[in-house]
């Protein structure tokens, strides 16, 4: 095991820690590294840079003239004391036209660690740690001379995290991003503007207003414009792809959000920077893609979008280009004034995130390269210098067909005075519709608005110039006159993105019929985006609209449905008279009805409740609905709670389970002998009824439950007896519960005890003294081990007395250096990532019971997909043996401590007024209401538990490490970006299928039979399903079956490919799909989103090779 | 009428000017404007070299977006936790003097927002008191702010919200027995010292520089002083000796040196004593170009 390998290795040690990795770096020369690229058929790539003229370029931006900006950092990430600051902006120049980088000009020195440079207003913004601040050469010697101080007050809780990506829209304003560390606080003339945690900025310089247009995500360092002014984001810690970033969307980790929306395409690798290709030197099947660098894959990962309800679909497309050189780590990509596409390359072989110390000397400090990208036989665009060029003909190009010459020339424009005139003049003349949104923007970049053109183009027939001059409207409403009505139009547009937009122009509007001029996008379909943009307008507005509404007006007219979102987004209690009328006269449809019901129990007062109870009987949902009231809300019924006695006589288990809890939550003491005896007496009422007993809580329920658990006859009696006591008195329980552990010989502990004793510290003590003396089987004490280190305040004397009962070794294990040293050696010689892959999918190992790879898998850890391609060996190695050591961004683990002294510890998944729901080890989410937290704190625990490979032998370590750090490099274990069915649900052996595989064959196995127990599968890295790891289904004689299902989400027609037939049969709902016997075969299907509408059986106990199925895309 | 009764009544009784003593430890506590303050120096140096020859060392811990409350001053938790910060920086640096100018956030809730940031700050004050027992505290009223003209908002309103607050720190000194110092009023109406209305520029914090001293009822260093070289030399030495204290006390990377990611970066935290040393230094360089400028006539 991996302790005594530690121990071997340290016998022999060598001073080797110095060197650690050091061996894997490559060969800095460019030369190399651009022999390493990976390049599509028909692309080129150059060096533009190259150290020593540039080092660490944070960011680039061009100038109207063409010239490169970029920021410098060599300083990242701590300031030495003493050291001056010394971080750049450099401007590079392409003098003679050869691609090549001739001229470096210093344009400033004296920055602290700049994380952002955009060139415009006659000088440069530059992201400064703390502050925003513009710098002017008034000399024209090529230096700044003119340091001013834009926006202060972003704070710097992580380096990696500070204001970064400016991006100047085509409205003229700066846009910038912040991540999840970081604090910010800027007093603008408006009043003093907040942004806690990750968000998006915009900025107009000529009126000094800052706001915040989204908030969330982790790290987002790529933000852009599209042709027609929608915005999107990547995230180099989140993994969902490409975000699709609308005002007011909130995204994860966004701290106090009590709902987020998903990027568009979750399970992707982390992306840093984001470009659109455009321009007519690109190949024309590449315009319009999305290109965002997996800085720590070595490659550019690509994305084409398409409109889909009031948001986009995002698929992943082949990569735009890779490269197995592992010091290249592309983190900005922008379109170049000559067309072709230029990417600047931080230059290191580790990623430099927090995890890696600071001072560590693998730290690059001083290489850095830019390159170009470009395609043979398509002609560069003409570089031009648009500083030269007249008012006249700076307009003409802003709707030039190349939009980098429109977006400098637009850019260009606010530098000049007194333009509106001739903005205006030119504008008049045109007549197409793209024309006419660049005029539209030209005159909102000089901060003017064009309502005639913005009117226009609300009535274009494409819904893509409707969003964008609704996107003008969001910005600059109060200046035109007729935006309500505008407005009010466009909420019944028939594209759902344009209805997305006028809401939220709405929300910038805020008033009495903001809201419910809002909800008639409720007539329409309803997307989970819009769905989202309804529910924010609805509570930020509420002080508009719901005085209205308590004050009897009808503020949503007749409209039932728009008051029930209302209300249920809200999640207050507001007079809910005229939903109990609409209940009441049965003039409701059935949806109406479950709507109206479920909104009623999430706001209703003790009155409401005691009449929405009285409907029980006749809508038995009503009683789970009453037993969240009272936990989260702690709202019961006022009056007439002895209905609950007749259902507690119920035949149904789940009813008797609903008003069992009720009774306890309701101290309803009328009820508790019906309790008693269900407890005792009916084994098939038992848990529920022992459920309801200890929610009274009560000495009287300690009590008997003492009693039952020593005295019952029963052993199940003594078991729950013991399980619920632990819950309420855990130092009462806790001489059973020891007696319960050690006979726990599976080692699960299905009873949740360790959960129970973790509550608090009382309840451990009393767990850790119950152990004294005694034995536990090696699993139990390993498993408790485990949940005692993720909790949030890890207790020493109960993790003292389980090691001792269970005579396991510490569970912390820190290599020293020299062993560090050695298991790297061995990592990189030995280490198999075949095998290791095969280690990382055993089931006793849990990694896949949390973490993802590319999506596939659990999202409760971070997604594996390049974590090799990114950490380092060393870093891999001590996140196994000890995870508290290295804990990512966004999964720290949230400690929750209640009022009564309890904790509970979990990832913070979404907090509100009312309520916080964690997730916890075993992806349950459990919802603690607000009223009973006393606070809430990031624990230094990671949720991933110490010891996991400590039953692992040395040589399966040594290959599950180097499978995790092949993860996401070139190779075999690179998330494959084609459309490979990855996500399945297998069958569990089942007796029915014995018999019935005789009489029906394998169609057995696509029966929808209630019976059938699926559980989640996941590919492996390739995407291949192995046969020898599905569950082995019984067929005839001594053969077995794998059985799985799965979905196509794509709609319609769809060819999949597989990669070899024999032993394989498929099913498209019950109807078998034919299939040639063996070999490679591709049929054609109807697309189904539904998980189980496919199935596929293949016979485990002859076929050895994996089944690999693959959508063709055309 | 009772405010009024209030207001004249602070304007009956002169405020004495403030002490300074040898070895002073000076705080400069509030938002934006005294914390940009730091980055440029006049405000500084100007009310250094008016404070006689005593060697006197600043500490500014103005914070943007800041409040009574410590708003801008928490980072991961409620705006208690930033108060408490500023609560232990405080009683780390044992000031002897404390000049605290709050109040241009808080002017933009109006006369509703009054009460509550009156609160707020008696509770500062306590905590201040509690936390250092400085020998003296000193309100200062917030800065007018700047009327630009369109496309800027127009600032006027907002003029009279700050007026409303001035006045009642003013009270708020009286009360207390506190020194107030009546920037808003010393600087009165100005133009073109900032650019967006709120905060000075570089010519700014020189403009109002002396505004500052006046208000404190200090009596300025001369001309001569202020314009000579070596006052041009002591404010960059000055500017210098804030970035190593900005860096020593406000470090980066917070998460990892002192929060709940110190268990992987913690032990960098050994490094922010290593700035002592070099602010002591430029400490003594300060130290001996005030010497010099007040030795100028």
């Amino acid at each position: 095991m991996i302790i005594r390998l530690l121990f071997a290795i340290y016998l022999a040690t060598l001073p080797t820690f110095a060197q650690r990795g050091l061996k894997d770096i490559p060969d800095p020369d460019p030369i190399k590294q651009t022999a390493a690229f990976n390049l599509p058929e028909g692309m080129e790539i150059q060096l533009v840079a190259s150290d020593p003229m540039i080092a660490k370029p944070v960011q680039m931006n061009f100038d109207s003239q063409g010239r490169l900006w970029l920021v410098s950092s060599g300083m990242y990430p701590h300031i030495v004391p003493g050291a001056e600051e010394n971080d750049k902006v450099l401007i590079l120049e392409d003098t003679n036209g050869d691609g090549v980088a001739d001229k470096r000009t210093v344009f400033a020195d004296n920055l602290h660690i700049p994380t952002a440079v955009l060139p415009a207003d006659g000088g440069a913004y530059v992201a400064n740690s703390t502050e925003i601040i513009f710098l002017k050469d008034t000399d024209g010697d090529g230096k700044a001379d003119q340091r001013r101080v834009v926006l202060s007050g972003f704070g710097t809780e992580d380096t990696h995290h500070i204001v970064h990506t400016f991006e100047q829209g085509p409205d003229g304003m700066l846009y910038f991003l912040q991540s999840i560390y970081i604090h910010s606080h800027l007093e603008t003339p408006y009043g003093v503007r907040r942004l806690m945690g990750g968000g998006i900025w915009h900025f107009r310089p000529e009126t000094q207003r800052a706001e915040i247009l989204s908030k969330g995500l982790i790290n987002p360092w790529g933000f852009i414009f599209d042709e027609h002014g929608q915005t999107f984001a990547t995230d180099g810690a989140g993994g969902h792809g490409i975000n699709d970033i609308f005002p007011r969307s909130v995204f994860r980790t966004s701290p106090g959000a009590k709902r987020i929306v998903d990027g568009l395409n979750p399970g992707q690798p982390k992306l840093c920077g984001l470009e659109i290709l455009s321009g007519s030197h690109i190949p024309e099947k590449l315009r319009g893609v999305l290109i965002a660098p997996d800085f720590r894959g070595h490659r550019i990962n690509a994305y084409r979008l398409n409109p889909e309800g009031s948001s986009y679909n995002s698929t992943r497309i082949d990569d735009f280009l890779s490269s197995s050189h592992r010091a290249f780590r592309p983190i900005d990509v922008k379109m170049g004034p000559d067309g072709a596409l230029y990417i600047a390359d931080w230059y290191n072989p580790i990623i430099q995130h927090g995890e890696v110390d600071f001072r560590d000397e693998r730290r690059d400090h001083s290489r850095g390269r830019i390159w170009r990208v470009t395609f043979k036989g398509q002609p560069l665009i003409e570089k031009k210098d648009f500083s030269k060029f007249t008012i006249k003909e700076l307009l003409a190009h802003t709707i030039s067909k190349e939009r980098v010459h429109r977006e400098q020339a637009r850019n260009e424009l606010r530098t000049r005075t007194d333009v509106l005139p001739e903005i205006s003049a030119w504008s008049s003349k045109l007549t197409d519709d793209f024309s006419r949104m660049q005029a539209m923007w030209n005159h909102q970049a000089v901060n003017h608005t064009a309502v005639d053109l913005i009117k226009y183009l609300v009535e274009s027939n494409d819904p893509r110039y409707r969003a964008a001059a609704l996107r003008v409207i969001y910005h600059r409403h109060q200046e035109i006159t007729d935006a309500t009505n505008i407005i009010k139009k466009a909420i019944n547009d028939k594209n759902g993105r344009v209805r997305l937009w006028a809401v939220s122009c709405l929300a910038q509007m805020p008033g009495p019929d903001s809201v419910p001029t809002a909800l008639h996008a409720l007539n329409h379909p309803v997307d989970k985006t819009m769905d989202f943009a309804l529910w924010s307008i609805v509570r930020e507005h509420q002080e508009h609209w719901a005085p209205e509404f308590e004050a009897g007006k009808p503020v949503f007219g007749d409209k039932l449905p728009h008051l029930i979102f209302a209300m249920k987004a809200l999640g207050k209690s507001l007079s809910l008279e005229s939903i109990f009328t609409s209940l009441d006269n049965g003039s409701l449809t059935p949806t109406e009805r479950k709507d109206a019901i479920s909104v009623i129990s999430q706001v209703g007062s003790a009155n409401n409740l005691s009449r929405l109870f009285k409907l029980a009987p006749k809508e038995l949902t009503i009683l789970d609905q009453l037993v969240t009231a009272a936990q989260i809300r702690k709202v019961q019924p006022a009056e007439g709670k002895e209905q609950l006695l007749p259902f507690l006589d119920s035949k149904k288990p789940t009813v008797f389970a609903s008003a069992a809890k009720l009774s306890g939550l309701w101290k309803f003491a009328p009820a508790r002998n019906k309790l008693v005896t269900a407890f005792t007496q009916s084994p098939a009422k038992r848990q529920a009824a022992a459920e309801g007993l200890r929610l009274f809580g009560d000495q009287e329920t300690i009590k008997l439950f003492l009693k039952l658990s020593k005295e019952s006859p029963d052993e199940a009696t003594r078991v729950i007896s013991v399980k619920e006591l632990a819950k309420i008195a855990p130092d009462r329980a806790a001489a059973s519960a020891v007696t319960l552990l050690q006979q726990d010989k599976a080692g699960k502990d299905e009873h949740s005890l360790f959960t129970s004793f973790l509550q608090s510290s009382r309840a451990s003590t009393s767990l850790a003294k119950a152990l004294k003396d005694k034995t536990l089987p090696t699993k139990i004490a390993t498993l408790g081990l485990q949940r005692a280190g993720t909790s949030g305040r890890p207790p020493k004397d109960l993790i003292a007395a389980l090691q001792l009962s269970g005579n396991l070794k510490p569970m912390s294990q820190e290599p020293s250096s020299a062993d560090m040293a050695k298991l790297i050696e061995r990592v990189r010689k030995e280490g198999d990532p075949h095998r290791g892959e095969k280690v990382y999918r055993q089931t006793d190992l849990q990694c896949t019971a949390c973490h993802a790879i590319g999506g596939v898998g659990s999202p409760i850890g971070p997604d594996l997909i390049s974590i090799g391609a990114s950490a380092p060996v060393d870093y891999l190695i001590t996140s196994l043996l000890n995870p508290n050591d290295k804990i990512k961004e966004g999964y720290h683990t949230t400690l929750v401590s209640e009022k009564n002294g309890n904790a509970q510890t979990g990832s913070l998944v979404s907090e509100s007024d009312t309520e916080v729901v964690l997730r916890d080890y075993a992806g349950k989410t459990n919802r603690i209401a607000r009223t009973d937290i006393k606070n809430i704190t990031i624990s230094p625990v990671s949720m991933m538990p110490p010891g996991l490979t400590a039953g692992l032998r040395e040589d399966q370590f040594i290959d599950l490490v180097r499978f995790l750090s092949e993860l996401g490099k070139e190779g075999d274990f690179k998330v494959s970006a084609k459309p490979i069915i990855r996500d399945w649900m297998t069958l569990q052996p089942h007796a029915r299928t014995v018999d019935g595989i005789g009489h029906y064959g394998t169609a057995v196995f696509a029966e929808r039979f209630e019976g059938y127990q699926w559980q989640a599968y996941g590919s492996k890295v390739s995407g291949e399903l192995l046969p020898s790891e599905l569950p082995k289904v019984k067929g005839r004689g001594r053969s077995t079956w794998g059985v799985a299902r799965f979905a196509i989400t794509q709609k319609g027609k769809v060819k999949l490919k597989i990669n070899d037939t024999h032993l394989l049969d498929l099913f498209a709902g019950k109807n078998e799909i034919v299939l040639p016997e063996k070999g490679p075969a591709i049929i054609e299907l109807n697309g189904n989103e539904d998980p189980q509408h496919f199935t596929l059986a293949v016979n485990s106990t002859s076929r050895q090779n994996g089944v690999l199925l693959e959508l063709v895309i055309e | 009428m009772k405010r009024l009764w209030l207001s004249l009544l602070s304007i009956i009784i002169p405020a004495s000017a403030v002490t300074f003593k040898d070895n002073d430890v000076v705080v400069l506590l509030g938002n934006t404007v005294i914390e940009r303050a730091q980055k440029y120096g006049h405000l500084e140096t100007a009310i250094n070299l008016s404070t006689g020859k005593h060697k006197l060392k600043f500490r500014n811990l103005g914070w943007s977006g800041d409040t009574v409350f410590g708003h801008a001053r928490s980072y991961f938790g409620p705006p208690k936790e930033g108060f408490d910060r500023l609560k232990s920086d405080l009683t780390e640096l044992k000031p002897d003097v404390v000049i605290v100018c709050y109040g241009a956030v808080a002017a933009f809730d109006g006369e509703k927002g009054l009460p509550e940031f009156l609160a707020g700050y008696e509770t500062l004050l306590t905590m201040i008191k509690s936390s250092a027992n400085p020998r003296e505290i000193i309100i200062v009223s917030p800065p007018s702010v700047e009327n630009l003209g369109a496309p800027t908002p127009d600032m006027r309103e907002h003029n009279k919200r700050l007026t409303l607050y001035s006045k009642a720190l003013g009270e708020l000194a009286q009360k207390h027995k506190l020194q107030f110092a009546d920037f808003f009023t010393t600087l009165g109406s100005t133009k073109g010292l900032t650019d967006n209305g709120l905060h000075f520029t570089a010519a700014g914090y020189q403009a109002a520089a002396p505004k500052f001293v006046e208000a404190l009822g200090l009596r300025l260093a001369t001309g001569n002083q202020l314009q000579s070289e070596h006052a041009r030399k002591l404010r960059e030495a000055t500017i210098a000796k804030n970035k190593l204290f900005f860096f020593r006390w406000r470090p980066a990377n917070e998460t990892y040196l002192r929060l709940f990611r110190k268990h992987e970066q913690g032990n960098n935290v050994k490094e922010l004593p290593m700035f002592d040393p070099l602010i002591a230094k430029a400490e003594k360089e300060i130290e001996v170009l005030k010497k010099t400028t007040l030795s100028l006539k």
